[in-house]
């Protein structure tokens, strides 16, 4: 079974600035595997040593994305191989272009039954790339995944839904996002570290993918930093709790909060 | 590419639409449905303030909604409308990313309110995890949007009719099981006082004192992130933060929770924000009305006792 | 001079850092330190995860790697709060994949994949501490057995080791440079009895005397060479200062950020505590200290990594290393004040456990010895 894990390379929101024109300042961001990947990478390392499989990582963006330490930060997660398209014209795509060219990749990569993923990107954190990806390919989408096996044929999927959850028999290939709390990730090992440098990368130009044409256009009219509504900021010690919290309950009480 | 002045919304499986219909209504002249999943499901979108209703039939035994993606995109494609909108949920965004891969269109999300200027259709929407506001106008053809969908209609006034397409799932997949979770429905959403609880709690025996504190002031428990998921001590369900519960309760209290954007933006519509924290550094103290900085094994106690004693 | 991490060092200390948040929290620490019980759960999680065979040949399933690499760990382990919690027993460990018999071999691996110490090291003595060469346990070879009598004492992990590596003289053999031998012996041989010594630190090691009477044993035993026991043990010596003084760096580092955090949140006058300046006076030395101790720490590593001998510079950096992290330890105590001794606040387990380093594995006192002969040797 060939299994691609497709993942991001990118900054945390939480350490960027945002300036008060709501225009964002990354330079103290360092880019790292997204929070929400590891569980993908550990169902498709379980899935293909129970199948005799192959693991490749599948990553796309701006240049800035391949670096020593990015490439072995991902091959050191249980991967075969890695490939990657690390193009600047890529910096700044939208989630349906990049699913456009993450989709060319997995069509290069060749014969892929099953591609994995996260449920969302720590930078943009929409959830929706995965199933955009599933629809650049033509091939089924499913999310929310929690759990797959093999199966007769294909895969066996399980989905914590907020209905219940399902178990679906599929055949054919498909593209699977996880849910970050499908499984607890194992952290990288250090047989994986120190032998990620031999594993074997190969990079894809971007002008050599048919990468379809964005054809709708976003417009940035306005930005802002979101107003955090301009809270009080009243900050009490609390190394006398009875004292502290008499404080607050009054405070409270008077404003009518309680 | 040209588009039509339509507003379609795709439905499947949850017939909640109301929010759904009524960004529709104000991006577009007509308001077409496109239901995916079972009858029912199309009668009930038939009653929710929708001009027309094309499902897609009644899907064979076990065959999930997602197997439709590819006729929901042909169909979406071929009417061209100024504008779909589909449900933030799993099934929703499944549909639309095969729209969206189709019309070779971005996918809007964080949507907190649309308007049409012009024949533009204009979003205000969060980005970048929440940290970012942007308004944005889109061009160039179908605007494709996610958004909460809103709540049941209720089943006044004359249906539309219901137009019935012939489907068939493009790809393979059959559901085998499922089983509905035993769970105490928690609204989140309509509770007044929340107390929320995160990783300065040491262990799962001491939530305990949270749930006290949660009773005393007649309170739901809600949590951040790692405690829903990585140790699994709170349910899903109360998770709040940005892929999870966003809440705008009259009082917040944080317990142990740092304050990071990701569990913040959750509950920014919050009246009042409390927060209690050992780290007088904790972002958190930024963003609150009032915080207590000590330890929450203390301070949560003492709030207990003294909301109790003489109400 | 590239003070930088490599990639590799990077990667390792991230995937340590999220080992430590799952599997070695302080509560996690300070139970097992107030039931004295070993961290059998976080060094299985560590084997799991390859970090338990650092620096094995590859033969043996490990990775070869670095000194530096390992000091940095160790050091990262000792940060989180907890003393020896990794490194000595992997470089103990080597001694037998280097010099013991394939069974040997397995054997001891065996024991480290399952997160358990392999064994306790016998050498210390009622009679002889920093006088090693004064020991006398006998290790009689006749008709292809050994038979051992002796006492041992404050051995470290006794009571959690399948074996004891037994350090024991040939009686027949005047020099004790020739006459120890390394064997490795079961802890439930008969003839062997345990007495546990109740002591104020370490809680999470056991330390005990060992009294072997009459034990005996097939020849098969042995580890290594007859007669080459001294030299066996002394193979790995260097690398276990440094771990040791790795160890007392990270655990250092870990009261001071305890101590500075306090002191930033202490109110008294109407102030932060910090903001006084005998406060300030005392964080400032210490954050010199500890800049000190981690350069000495790494250059030496560094040295070792490239082949340089190191004549006394181990023995220098372990004493400057205990002494001033013990220091430093101190210093967090009285920026604590009343709060430290109270249980659950852990500066004073670290103050404690740090104390200990000042005579394990070495006293300050025999640095000296083996520094000051070399200083004034190299200078004639």
């Amino acid at each position: 079974m060939k299994i691609v894990v497709a993942y991001k390379w990118a900054p945390n929101p939480q350490d960027a600035d945002v300036r008060p024109d709501g225009s964002v300042d990354w330079s103290r961001a360092k880019n790292a595997v997204s929070e929400y990947d590891p569980v993908a990478f550990e169902l498709a390392r379980r899935l293909a040593d129970a199948t005799g499989g192959e693991v490749v990582g599948l990553t796309v963006g701006a240049a800035s994305i391949d670096t020593p330490l990015a490439r072995k930060a991902a091959l050191s997660r249980g991967l075969d191989r890695l490939v990657m398209v690390a193009d600047d014209a890529l910096a700044g795509a939208d989630g349906t272009r990049l699913a456009g060219a993450l989709a060319a990749a997995v069509r290069t990569i060749g014969d892929v039954d099953v591609v994995l993923a996260g449920d969302s990107s720590v930078d943009v954190a929409e959830g929706q790339v995965a199933m955009t990806l599933a629809g650049e390919l033509g091939w089924l989408g499913l999310n929310a995944v929690s759990g797959v096996t093999a199966g007769d044929g294909g895969v066996v999927v399980e989905r914590d839904l907020p209905s219940g959850v399902a178990t679906l028999a599929v055949t054919g290939a498909v593209v699977l996002a996880a849910s970050s709390d499908a499984v607890v990730a194992r952290v990288p090992g250090m047989k994986d570290i120190l032998g990620a440098a031999k594993k074997p990368v190969e990079v894809l130009a971007l002008g050599d993918l048919a990468v379809p044409a964005t054809e709708v256009a976003l417009v940035t009219l306005a930005t802002a930093k979101p107003d955090a509504g301009a809270r009080l900021g009243v900050v009490l010690d609390g190394s006398d709790p009875a004292a502290a919290v008499a404080q607050l309950v009054g405070a409270l009480r008077q404003a009518r909060a309680l | 590419m040209n588009v039509t002045s339509q507003s379609w919304i795709v439905v499947s499986d949850d017939p909640a639409v109301s929010a759904l219909v009524e960004a529709a209504r104000l991006l577009g002249t007509e308001v077409v449905a496109l239901v995916v999943g079972r009858r029912e499901v199309a009668e009930q979108t038939a009653h929710a303030g929708v001009d027309r209703v094309v499902w897609l039939g009644e899907p064979a035994d076990g065959t999930p909604v997602e197997a439709f993606a590819g006729e929901v995109a042909r169909i979406i494609a071929d009417a061209a409308p100024r504008v779909v909108l589909g449900a933030a949920t799993p099934a929703g965004r499944v549909l639309l990313g095969a729209v969206a891969a189709r019309l070779h269109a971005p996918v809007l999300a964080g949507i907190g309110s649309v308007e049409l200027a012009g024949d533009q259709v204009v979003v205000a929407r969060t980005v970048l995890g929440g940290i970012a506001e942007h308004r944005t106008a889109v061009s160039g053809g179908t605007a494709v949007l996610t958004l909460a969908p809103g709540t049941s209609a209720d089943a006044t006034g004359a249906p539309v009719a219901i137009e019935e397409v012939a489907a068939t799932p493009t790809t393979g997949a059959t559901i085998t099981d499922v089983r509905v979770k035993e769970q105490t429905k928690v609204d989140l959403g309509a509770a007044r006082t929340v107390v929320a609880v995160g990783r300065g709690l040491k262990s799962r025996e001491d939530l305990a004192l949270v749930t006290d504190l949660a009773e005393a002031v007649g309170g739901e428990v809600a949590c951040s992130r790692p405690l829903a998921e990585g140790v699994d001590w709170v349910a899903k369900e109360r998770y709040v933060g940005i892929s999870g519960q966003h809440i705008a309760p009259d009082l917040y209290v944080a317990i142990g929770i740092s304050g990071q954007l990701q569990h913040m933006v959750g509950v920014r519509g919050a009246k009042v924000v409390v927060a209690i924290n050992s780290d007088k550094a904790a972002p958190i103290f930024a963003q609150c009305d009032y915080g207590i900085v000590g330890d929450l094994y203390q301070v949560v106690p003492a709030l207990t006792a003294a909301l109790g004693a003489g109400a | 001079m590239d003070f930088g991490l490599t990639d590799e060092q990077q990667l390792l200390l991230e995937s340590l850092d999220e080992l430590l948040e799952r599997e070695c929290s302080e509560s996690y620490i300070a139970d097992l330190d107030a039931t004295h019980q070993p961290p059998t759960t976080f060094r299985q999680a560590m084997n799991e995860a390859g970090f338990g065979s650092l620096g094995f040949p590859e033969e043996f399933g490990g990775t070869p790697s670095d000194a530096l690499t390992l000091v940095m760990l160790a050091e990262r382990v000792a940060r989180q709060g907890l003393n020896n919690g990794y490194g000595l027993e992997l470089l103990q460990a080597k001694d037998i994949l280097e010099f013991g018999s394939a069974e040997q071999q397995q054997e001891i691996l065996g024991l480290l994949a399952a997160g358990d110490v392999p064994f306790a090291l016998g050498f210390t003595e009622p009679g002889a501490g920093s006088d090693n060469s004064a020991m006398t346990t006998s290790a009689v070879h006749h008709d292809g057995v050994v038979t051992f009598n002796g006492t041992k004492t404050l051995i470290t992990n006794a009571l959690q080791s399948k074996y004891l590596l037994l350090m024991a003289k040939n009686p027949d053999v005047e020099d004790p440079r020739k006459a120890i031998s390394m064997y490795l012996v079961p802890m439930d041989a008969p003839g062997v009895t345990t007495n546990r010594l109740e002591k104020i630190l370490w809680h999470i090691s056991d330390s005990c005397e060992i009294f072997l009477d009459d034990v005996t044993l097939p020849e098969s035993c042995l580890v290594g060479v007859k007669g080459n026991g001294f030299k066996q043990l002394m193979r790995n010596f260097e690398l276990e200062r440094l771990v040791i003084a790795a160890n007392c760096l990270g655990m250092a580092q870990c009261a001071f950020d305890d101590a500075a955090t306090y002191a930033a949140q202490r109110v008294q006058f109407g102030k932060p505590i910090g903001s006084f300046q005998l406060i300030q006076l005392k964080l400032t030395d210490m954050a010199i200290k500890l800049e000190n101790i981690r350069n000495f720490v790494y250059k030496t590593a560094w040295m070792v990594d490239q082949g340089e001998p190191l004549k006394s510079q181990g023995a220098l950096c372990k004493r400057y290393s205990a002494m001033a992290a013990f220091e430093v330890a101190d210093e967090a105590m009285q920026i604590f004040g009343g709060v430290g001794v109270t249980i659950g606040t852990r500066v004073s387990r670290l103050w404690l456990d740090l104390r200990g380093h000042r005579f394990g594995g070495g006293t300050d006192e025999i640095m000296v010895h083996i520094a000051g002969r070399q200083i004034v040797k190299d200078h004639s």
